[in-house]
């Protein structure tokens, strides 16, 4: 036993610390695929969000007049039709999602994570070498530009440098200032992305986002992207028209407040609309609708699982 | 019970791959998805691709005067996964579509539910949601 404790010889010291080192790293292996888990948001993320609904988005006057200008026949546009969107869409979107890291070849140290496209978003490369973001003239790429830290657990990551794109695919705008700070934690085999973006342009208040995905080793998740090729999408658009609706002129300002009853204010979002507290405010001018008439059942697909949300009786 | 179970496998695969094809725009935000309608015509193009399928079909409107309709489907790998290919459509086949409205009349657009060509009976009536 007394001779077990002798010191250690300095050689023997480098190796236990070489060990520990290894043993104590925060870093985390997010390499993978990974399939998303729709379960919060899911009409945003599926068949997408109603035409004019802007509800607990803290969007500026700026940007609720560029999102009530908007017509989804604008994305037919030859020139449109293969835009990426900006990396604040990683929380915002439907998709599995494929993880793998670039090392350094003679360190062996992770110098980036690549973060796989979709069939609308370029890889999103997060740099972890220490590298300083480019000037604020620089290019700005579909991919924005990225870097990361870890902070225990937690890969944090800040984008710049993005492209104007949407914060909802029903026209809401973010503008090509807009900043992403990301949250990327590990649970087992669950992965949670929270991301924070803020626009100087089209948002008075961050607005906080989050994506869940599981590890699914048969997701079958591309790194790249589908090819995408323009074609005459809409034959209206091909004397160059601009698609657009006039300030005052969109026609659906009122069919989420017709369909839900949620009051007009409420949908026309802004920072108020994202707190508990609104709910009081606006509790008076809601009458619940007597029965749910679309998208009643959630994201459920199982032909089985009767839906039945009101006193019909009717399944729906 | 292996019947249902099918049925449950085939649904939650189509929706499994649908939902790698409706991220460009919402489908929500571009058609009356509680509202169908049905033409019947000539079909001008086909194009298989992505990141959305379109048809283009020469028929009549509700008016009777002839239109070219858009018609939108799924991703071109969605739809291979379904059985259709870039050769199952030609230009000059006569198909009856039944699909969601397009939100502006003008543009005189559809979103796919179903496709018959009566010639031979080919119909496709899956789902890229």
């Amino acid at each position: 036993m007394i001779k077990f404790l002798k010191p250690v010889p300095r050689w023997g010291l480098v190796i236990v610390i070489a060990f520990i080192g290894v043993s104590l790293s925060a870093e985390v292996d997010l390499s993978g695929t990974w399939a998303n888990r729709g379960h919060q948001d899911w009409l945003d993320r599926g068949r997408g969000p109603d035409v004019v609904d802007y509800l607990g988005l803290p969007i500026s006057e700026a940007g609720r007049e560029k999102a009530l200008a908007y017509t989804s026949a604008l994305q037919s546009e030859p020139e449109r039709q293969c835009e990426y969107y900006a990396p604040t869409y990683m929380v915002l979107g439907p998709f599995g999602l494929n993880i793998w890291n670039e090392t350094d070849p003679v360190t062996s140290k992770i110098i980036a994570w690549r973060m796989g496209a979709w069939i609308d978003k370029d890889i999103d490369t997060v740099w972890m070498d220490g590298r300083a973001h480019p000037s604020k003239n620089a290019f700005h790429p579909y991919s924005g530009f990225t870097t990361g830290v870890w902070e225990g657990d937690t890969l944090t990551t800040r984008s710049t440098h993005m492209k104007v794109a949407y914060i909802r695919r029903n026209g809401t705008p973010t503008s090509d200032q807009t900043t992403l700070t990301e949250h990327i934690v590990r649970h087992g085999d669950i992965l949670a992305i929270m991301g924070i973006i803020e626009d100087p342009v089209y948002l008075t208040e961050p607005a906080v986002m989050a994506s869940i995905w599981e590890q699914d080793p048969h997701a079958n998740v591309p790194r790249m992207s589908q090819a995408c090729e323009p074609i005459a999408e809409d034959p209206r658009l091909e004397d160059g028209t601009v698609p657009h609706y006039l300030p005052g002129k969109n026609p659906f300002v009122n069919e989420v407040t017709q369909i839900y009853h949620i009051p007009q204010e409420a949908v026309m979002g802004g920072a108020e609309t994202m707190y508990p507290e609104f709910r009081k405010k606006i509790k008076d001018k809601y009458i619940r609708p007597e029965k749910c008439d679309r998208y009643c059942c959630g994201p459920v697909t199982d032909p089985a699982l009767k839906c039945i949300r009101d006193g019909s009786g009717k399944e729906r | 019970m292996k019947q249902k179970l099918m049925i449950l496998l085939v649904v939650a695969g189509g929706f499994l791959a649908g939902t790698r094809a409706l991220a460009h725009h919402s489908f929500a935000a571009t058609y009356f998805e509680d509202k169908t309608e049905k033409i019947e015509g000539n079909l001008v193009q086909f194009l298989f691709r992505n990141p959305h399928s379109f048809v283009q079909v020469e028929a009549e409107d509700e008016h009777g005067v002839m239109q070219r309709w858009a018609v939108e489907w799924g991703a071109g790998g969605q739809l291979g996964r379904q059985g259709v290919t870039r050769d199952t459509l030609k230009p000059g086949d006569h198909v009856i579509i039944v699909g969601n409205p397009g939100r502006n009349p003008e543009d005189h657009r559809m979103r796919m539910v179903n496709i018959t060509r009566p010639s031979d009976g080919w119909k496709w009536g899956g789902s890229f949601e």
